[in-house]
């Protein structure tokens, strides 16, 4: 063999092999006892020799031919930087019609007062959104319900199509709603300004049911679906799932219901801490059993689509596309530096600006380490002011304690928000952090499936990814 | 029970990883004598288990510290080509 250089990697052992995984999050699958021999210069095998040097973990020359390729790849895998915040979510009310068991938003009663945002509020947010340089803006109007709240995301979205006769931005609008109360009025709007409605279906009517607190709520459901996607069509209306401790025990059943109603994919969700679902009593062992459900579902579902039914698991396909192409996904979830602030801002009802989501939820609890400031204020002084340098400094996980020498940080992100809220401390304290065990549980599955199974599994994940 | 590790052999950047990563289920005390440190852990059940464990995970990190220390300039170059305006830059500069 030549003399060679090392490249940046780390490694893990999974399945029996040795699975090195570089800078830019390329996964090699190699004999146990690999590592051992590039780093001791021992290495045998002429054809392992050319693929590590194929795949940039080693270099025949100490400053790479194609380091400025290489380097313009990594760039592309932090490219959701350059956008800056893209997805920005109007809480237009914290008004609900349904009583959700782990409603993770502190609802209140559909007749409650004083927790909507105003017509003023919402004009000064659309404004704020448009400060983001990012040439996509999305829209989420999120609640609550939102659609109980029509007259203003009307109002919200006119006020952004105005606007944008100027700036000429790519608009797009979600509307996240339990589907209750889709009025013929609301949905013509939907129809008119494309419109995606993003609903909640977690699973058959007696999972459905009981965790959203009315046993009418699967039937309203799927009949506002129904309604949604005659108006809009099958593409515009997608559902996502939340598992509930009922739901852990019907994987299968879930999985079903959402492939009978027509969906294509579904998004395997573990319930957050925040709002009623923090009165979950034991979290650790939540956690265990979440990624057992996700396991057997996630199997499930590679049976069905090599039965030759295309259903997709929606988390899988975000880690597979991190690991198996060039690019980034826009999930904030799993983003380093984290999403938080970077690819999303939180308008809410009360007048103020969230990091997150999940920011906002922590505020009904009182918790506003995460507010970022008032509507009102100036982009500058929210997006770069001193609440978000400080929470700047954990959102890295090439910087963090515990995940820098994760083998796996190329697929996972920094999320100092739940740390927060879990931990009492942003940083976080990987050992015992639950969005470190899913998190790694999860990517470490989808590695193994690719040891253990790769004829059969990746034409299916291929699939999902185009 | 209680190991004895050779500093000469694991410097304190791995041994403190490890310790890192079972400090959330075990009470670890750590105390320097001479060239050898000794780790008192508390609430282990299966010591023979522990150990080998102990050890994986401390040569694990010892062969990243390697690569590690090996690619730092590499990676440096990397990341200042891919975030910063640094286009130029030579082996000559690299080996200095």
């Amino acid at each position: 063999m030549k003399k060679y250089a090392l490249l940046p990697f780390n490694f893990t052992r999974l399945s029996g092999k040795e699975v090195l995984i570089n800078e830019l999050g390329d996964m090699l699958i190699s004999p146990i006892g690999t590592v051992q021999k590039i780093v001791d210069h021992t290495l045998d095998d002429e054809d392992l020799y050319k693929t590590l040097v194929a795949n940039s973990f080693i270099s025949e020359e100490l400053l790479p031919t194609l380091l400025d390729i290489y380097a313009s790849r990594l760039r592309l895998k932090k490219s959701f930087l350059d956008d800056r915040a893209a997805l920005h979510i109007f809480v237009l009310t914290l008004r609900c019609n349904q009583n959700c068991v782990y409603c993770q938003a502190s609802s209140r009663e559909e007749g409650s007062a004083h927790c909507s945002m105003t017509f003023d509020m919402m004009e000064a947010s659309v404004k704020l959104m448009f400060r983001s340089t990012s040439q996509h803006l999305t829209m989420e109007f999120q609640g609550g319900e939102p659609s109980l709240e029509p007259k203003l995301i009307k109002f919200g979205i006119e006020k952004a199509e105005e606007i944008n006769q100027t700036e000429c931005r790519n608009l797009s609008y979600v509307l996240c709603t339990n589907c209750r109360s889709l009025s013929d009025e609301l949905l013509e709007l939907c129809r008119q300004y494309h419109v995606l409605i993003s609903t909640s279906l977690d699973g058959p009517s007696y999972i459905h049911n009981k965790n959203r607190g009315r046993e009418d709520s699967y039937e309203k459901t799927m009949a506002g679906i129904c309604k949604a996607r005659e108006v809009l069509g099958n593409d515009a209306v997608s559902a996502l799932m939340t598992t509930s401790e009922l739901a852990l025990g019907y994987p299968k059943e879930i999985v079903d219901e959402y492939v009978q109603d027509g969906f294509t994919d579904i998004f395997l969700r573990a319930l957050n801490p925040y709002g009623l679902a923090t009165e979950n009593e034991n979290w650790d062992l939540y956690n265990e059993r979440f990624v057992e459900f996700y396991k057997t579902a996630l199997d499930y579902i590679i049976e069905i689509n090599k039965q030759g039914t295309f259903f997709r698991e929606v988390y899988a396909a975000i880690i597979l596309r991190k690991m198996l192409t060039p690019y980034t996904t826009g999930f904030v979830d799993l983003q380093s530096p984290a999403g938080t602030v970077n690819s999303v801002l939180i308008y809410n009802y009360d007048g103020y600006v969230y990091a997150s989501d999940e920011s906002r939820m922590l505020a009904e609890n009182g918790d506003h380490t995460f507010r970022l400031g008032r509507i009102s204020d100036k982009y500058e002084e929210i997006v770069y002011g001193e609440k978000v340098r400080k929470i700047g400094k954990v959102w890295a996980n090439e910087a963090l304690a515990g995940c820098s020498d994760c083998p796996v940080k190329a697929y996972c992100g920094a999320d100092p928000v739940r740390h927060h809220s879990t931990q009492g401390d942003m940083y976080g304290f990987r050992p015992s952090s639950f969005v470190c065990k899913k998190n790694k549980a999860i990517i470490e599955h989808l590695i193994s499936l690719i040891i253990e199974r790769e004829d059969e599994v990746m034409p299916i994940f291929r699939s999902w990814l185009r | 029970m209680t190991l004895q590790i050779d500093r000469k052999i694991y410097p304190d950047s791995c041994i403190s990883k490890v310790v890192y990563w079972l400090s959330d289920q075990y009470t670890i005390d750590r105390c320097l004598e001479g060239n050898n440190e000794i780790i008192t852990i508390e609430g282990v059940t299966n010591e023979q288990l522990f150990k080998k464990m102990f050890f994986e995970k401390l040569n694990d990190f010892k062969l990243r510290e390697v690569i590690n220390a090996e690619t730092k300039d590499i990676r440096t170059i990397l990341y200042a080509k891919a975030f910063g305006d640094f286009d130029d830059i030579t082996e000559e500069e690299i080996t200095e």
